[in-house]
């Protein structure tokens, strides 16, 4: 393959993974999953009943996995059973997985609700009705990028895995991704905003998110929206940097063409790890020497 | 352990060994009936793969009762893990009665697994050793009864050829894995009853019923995927209506919309 129209491609599949991650994140925020699950959970069982989907689909890996090996196996039916064009059978299979995905979102909400009936948490039929479509569509939005970044990865670069295994493992991956990078920014943060920002999660105030929003009760929608502002990008550039990042060393120095090259990106792949971890470790000690550890103020300091 | 129920026991309207039961001898059943009928009846493997994941996702339940929380998921994808180990190995040297080697060495690997996890890991949960076999087991029977419905047949080359060297033997592994973990998962909580956790299983495993006989068009023709994907959604249908039934037996209230509780209607 021409170099030129490998780099092309890789491009592509880069700017597909970035929109997956970044609409991954925000799925899972829309329902409250993984991560910040815990919490939702806890709440009504603290008194703290809410309007928050509670979507317990187990961790974001294997539900990204679901989505994107069931999206795979549909299109690459429809390909070769059915020869439709691969773009179809792609936005077909999404859908599938979007559908299936709702399923999964809507038994697990109204299943949690259900179980706590001796904390009185009720089952909100509006919120279930207005924040399914909401999760399907960022779900159909991840799978089909998935597909797409899995679908180049084997027919234009030659990846020897069949598509429903490398959708699989590329699904496991964003999930993996959504759940270490984007959760961060919808835990503490966000369910825990009437608490001093960096003062941490004291037991005592497990359970007691915040349930009022700007105007009425706070839901998905509000999540979702706070997280579109940082969380939900930075995921989708951490996705799209592993994902471009793994892919250049080999494109670049191919090791189809000679071993020495396939050492050369070996190499090349060493020294991106290295600089990523030089980088990381400057910014860490950046914002610790600008923002130190948490401070008592003054009024704290005099009532303890 | 605040999420994951009181602790104890789970109390069950349908005891162990009927759970059991059905998914053992309908699982193998149903994979038996897939593989000699004409491939028309694939869908027994469906059938089948169903009793299996229901019976995991009692196994599930009754572990994960002690407090296993967050550890659900895991369990349920060590329970498929397992399972297509002892799958391609009892289908490989098995032959006909590929299935039953199969089932046996999952309740090997299962025992084994549970002994680490009680002896050396030290998590001191009483029925773990047998909860891993049934899981094991259950996780197997999903693999090949899911199989079946793709390829079929379950014999070790079709096997390989149709399902784990296109790589469907994922889409099985995730669908069934998440057909024995999320029905607990899903229903998580002190309320929690079986029959509303059990109605989830058979409704996932029949998504996946669904999804798998719609892969079969590639090898059995269009009439048996239909007939698959026919049967799949009139027991997805009847499944999600009985547990939309139990939800609002269950559920505190379900209301069409409203305010959060005040805090005198809490006390």
């Amino acid at each position: 393959m021409e170099p030129l129209i490998g780099m092309g491609v890789l491009a592509l599949i880069g700017v597909a993974a970035t929109i997956a991650g970044a609409s991954e994140d925000l799925e899972s925020d829309v329902g409250s999953q993984s991560n910040p699950n815990s919490q939702v959970q806890l709440a009504p069982q603290m008194m703290f009943p809410h309007r928050i989907y509670n979507k317990a689909v187990s961790g974001e890996p294997p539900s990204n996995a679901l989505m994107c090996s069931v999206g795979a196996a549909v299109a690459t039916v429809l390909i070769s059973e059915f020869t439709l064009s691969p773009l179809f059978a792609l936005v077909i299979g999404a859908l599938v997985a979007a559908c299936v995905h709702g399923t999964f979102a809507v038994t697990s909400t109204m299943g949690r609700a259900a179980s706590q009936r001796r904390f009185k948490q009720p089952v909100y039929l509006d919120m279930i009705r207005s924040h399914t479509p909401v999760i399907m569509g960022y779900a159909f939005i991840t799978t089909f990028c998935i597909l797409i970044v899995s679908y180049l990865m084997t027919v234009v670069l030659g990846h020897p895995f069949p598509l429903t295994m490398l959708a699989f493992i590329w699904g496991i991956t964003v999930g993996a991704i959504g759940s270490s990078t984007g959760d961060v920014h919808y835990g503490a943060e966000r369910e825990f905003q009437q608490f001093e920002f960096g003062s941490g999660l004291n037991a005592s105030n497990s359970g007691n998110i915040v349930r009022y929003g700007e105007s009425g009760v706070r839901n998905g929608y509000d999540n979702s929206w706070f997280c579109a502002k940082f969380g939900g990008p930075v995921t989708g550039i951490a996705f799209g940097m592993t994902v471009f990042l793994g892919s250049w060393v080999t494109t670049v120095f191919d090791p189809a063409v000679s071993l020495t090259r396939g050492w050369f990106s070996v190499v090349a792949g060493v020294i991106i790890v290295l600089i990523l971890i030089i980088w990381n470790w400057k910014i860490e000690v950046k914002a610790r020497n600008a923002f130190g550890p948490y401070k008592e103020d003054k009024t704290e300091e005099a009532s303890a | 352990m605040s999420a994951g129920g009181s602790g104890g026991g789970a109390n069950a309207a349908y005891p162990p060994q009927t759970i059991m039961a059905i998914g053992a001898v309908g699982g193998l059943a149903g994979i038996y009936l897939g593989h000699f009928l004409p491939p028309m009846f694939s869908f027994f493997g469906g059938l089948g793969a169903i009793c299996a994941i229901v019976w995991g996702a009692d196994a599930v339940r009754r572990v994960a009762s002690y407090g296993l929380g967050t550890g659900v998921p895991s369990i349920g994808m060590i329970a498929l893990g397992m399972g297509i180990v002892a799958a391609l190995f009892g289908l490989s040297v098995g032959g006909i009665a590929g299935p039953i080697v199969s089932f046996v060495a999952a309740a090997i690997i299962g025992a084994v697994i549970g002994v680490l996890a009680n002896k050396v890991i030290g998590m001191g949960i009483p029925i773990m050793e047998q909860a891993m076999v049934e899981i094991a087991g259950a996780g197997t029977l999903a693999i090949i009864g899911l199989s079946v419905v793709i390829a079929g047949e379950f014999t070790y080359g079709a096997v390989i050829e149709n399902v784990v060297a296109n790589g469907y033997i994922a889409l099985i592994f995730i669908i069934g894995g998440m057909g024995i973990l999320h029905p607990f998962n899903a229903n998580l909580g002190p309320d929690e009853k079986q029959d509303r956790t059990l109605s989830v299983a058979v409704e996932k495993a029949a998504i996946a019923l669904i999804i798998t006989g719609f892969a079969s068009s590639l090898h059995e023709g269009l009439m048996a995927a239909g007939l698959n994907i026919a049967v799949g959604l009139v027991i997805w249908t009847v499944a999600f209506m009985k547990y939309y039934g139990f939800v609002k037996r269950d559920a505190h209230s379900v209301v069409g919309t409203g305010l959060l509780p005040s805090a005198e209607e809490l006390q």
